[in-house]
């Protein structure tokens, strides 16, 4: 309700920060409290349980049993290295592809096509093929990764302006000097749409594995829970799961803003004194 | 870098010499051939400032480009300062400016001068002091920090020219450099450019569409003719630079412009009536 009070009178003006994150709060505790209320008096507990019993399963056990621990540790492990392995695989594939024409042209269709697979379907053989251990759930990580990586990189590098080539040229830049100061830093803004997106994707990738095989791990879990008709700690552990998701696409973020240039922050725009930058006397 | 106005036979020579220039774009014979440069031939001296002028599509960027090296001519042949150009740019000896700003957008202003010193092998040591002199000649010294895109489109350009005349070149091709800015910015980029030259005595090559621009900034106005592109006339306009905004308001101004106009008159009717008709001006070429 502050927040009400607090945005501005007029209606098409810039809300204040402030005003922002007051009313983001104000839904996020309003529609806490509501499934608070619903799931305290209304709800049936075999399905749903209120905000205050999933807190209290996070703690305990979420966060307490050393069983889901370790499963939640190994399952961060995987989702490691499958977006490692995407993103050396993505990225090297991608600049393969991207660099020539001939790649391009002959490669890059069947790698679209690829990605278009629904994958889910050949879960079964992934596990024939890596077993029921971390190797099919890295597997699966990786191949749902991989792809929007490697399709950002060559759209990434196919984007180059050609006149940013043409002036590079004119200058005389060196073929290596052109891929290393036009190319790269023309790519970098989509490798990271990629990224992101792989992140999405890879975490999907693990997860799916994780339920598919679910003798142990985050999937066994679940599974326990669902079908004992304990929703609350599978509430709690799926909030853990999203928790992960941030904590990797922060990571991401931040190495965006320091590898992304002109993104970085950039100095105010001064005049110093004695100079009139914008024209001279008209 | 060789400086050749050192010597008394090279300062003699033309900078820049086409002698019987055509361009070919697509198979000769083709349907979709078309004959772009038709036998051009002209010679530009050094520290001369020369304007192509003429209809759009009469090659007058291609012809340029080809100057520059980055278009290898279908027939006839380009040098400069007495070596012939093949279809390889000469970073030593010509920059480029191109109508949309080059600057990288991933490079701060700064950095985008020490790039364009070191794609030209200039020593690490001068870049810095090379830039901001530019910089400077250009008012944009307190912006070096900033990367382009905080920059307006005409800050931009105005960078984009200094980093063409930073370079040791001692040529400067510029591509409609200005064609993107309102006018009154176009005119005050004019005076300063008018203004570097003459303290730099470099040669240029400055292809536009406005005749003011084209009076106001050249020695020579090369008028050409619609595709395919030749010479139809050359004028002379005799003013020293560095010139001032005076000079628009003298008779001879208008006078030149109207020549001028009245001549691509007929020119641009001609285009338009090709583009109308594409295959009646293929059979009546």
């Amino acid at each position: 309700m502050s927040a009400a009070a607090d945005a501005p009178k007029s209606g098409f003006a810039m809300p204040r920060a402030r005003a922002v994150k007051l009313t983001r709060w104000a839904i996020i505790a309003g529609a806490a409290l509501f499934l608070e209320i619903y799931g305290r008096f209304f709800a049936d507990p075999a399905f749903m349980q209120p905000v205050s019993a999933v807190l209290k399963a996070l703690i305990h056990p979420i966060l307490s049993d050393p069983r889901i621990l370790q499963a939640l540790g190994l399952t961060i492990f995987e989702i490691g290295a499958a977006y490692g392995l995407s993103i050396v695989f993505g990225s090297l594939i991608g600049v393969a592809i991207g660099s020539a024409n001939l790649p391009r042209k002959s490669l890059y269709p069947v790698i679209l096509l690829l990605y278009a697979i629904p994958q889910v379907s050949l879960m079964p053989l992934v596990v024939l093929i890596f077993g029921l251990g971390p190797a099919a759930k890295i597997f699966f990580g990786f191949s749902h990764g991989i792809f929007p990586i490697i399709v950002n990189t060559v759209s990434g590098m196919r984007n180059s302006n050609e006149l940013f080539l043409r002036a590079a040229g004119s200058m005389g830049a060196s073929r290596a000097q052109i891929i290393r100061h036009v190319l790269f830093p023309n790519m970098v803004p989509s490798f990271f749409v990629g990224l992101r997106l792989a992140m999405t994707l890879t975490l999907l990738g693990v997860i799916l594995a994780e339920l598919y095989v679910s003798t142990g791990g985050i999937g066994y879990f679940t599974r326990l829970y669902a079908e004992s008709y304990n929703p609350a700690p599978l509430f709690a552990l799926t909030g853990v799961l999203a928790a992960i998701a941030l904590a990797f696409n922060g990571l991401v973020r931040i190495a965006e803003r320091r590898l992304t240039p002109g993104l970085r922050a950039a100095p105010a725009v001064k005049t110093p004194k004695g100079n009139n930058p914008e024209g001279t006397a008209l | 870098m060789t400086d050749v106005s050192q010597s008394p036979s090279a300062a003699a020579a033309p900078a820049i010499t086409i002698r019987g220039v055509t361009q070919r774009f697509g198979d000769a014979g083709s349907s979709q051939s078309v004959l772009a440069l038709d036998n051009v031939s002209l010679e530009v001296a050094r520290g001369e400032f020369v304007c192509l002028l003429g209809p759009s599509g009469c090659g007058k960027s291609t012809l340029l480009n080809i100057v520059g090296g980055l278009i290898r001519p279908s027939q006839g042949e380009v040098t400069v300062s007495g070596r012939r150009v093949d279809g390889a740019p000469r970073p030593d000896e010509i920059a480029f400016v191109f109508q949309e700003s080059t600057l990288f957008p991933w490079y701060t202003v700064i950095e985008n001068f020490r790039i364009a010193l070191k794609f030209q092998r200039v020593p690490k040591a001068e870049w810095d002091d090379r830039a901001m002199a530019a910089l400077r000649a250009v008012g944009m010294a307190g912006f070096s920090g900033h990367y382009p895109n905080q920059l307006s489109v005409g800050m931009r350009q105005r960078v984009n020219m200094a980093r063409g005349i930073c370079v040791k070149t001692g040529i400067l091709l510029m591509d409609e450099p200005f064609a993107a800015l309102d006018e009154q910015t176009r005119m005050v980029l004019g005076e300063d450019l008018s203004i570097l030259l003459a303290e730099t005595g470099k040669t240029i090559v400055f292809v536009t569409h406005s005749l003011a621009e084209a009076v106001f900034l050249s020695d020579r106005i090369v008028v050409m003719t619609a595709r395919p592109g030749s010479i139809k006339t050359i004028i002379d306009v005799g003013e020293p630079h560095p010139r001032s905004p005076d000079f628009m308001l003298e008779p001879r101004f208008g006078e030149l412009r109207n020549e001028l106009y009245a001549l691509l008159r007929d020119e641009i009717r001609k285009t338009m009536a090709s583009q109308r008709d594409p295959a009646a001006a293929r059979g009546g070429a």
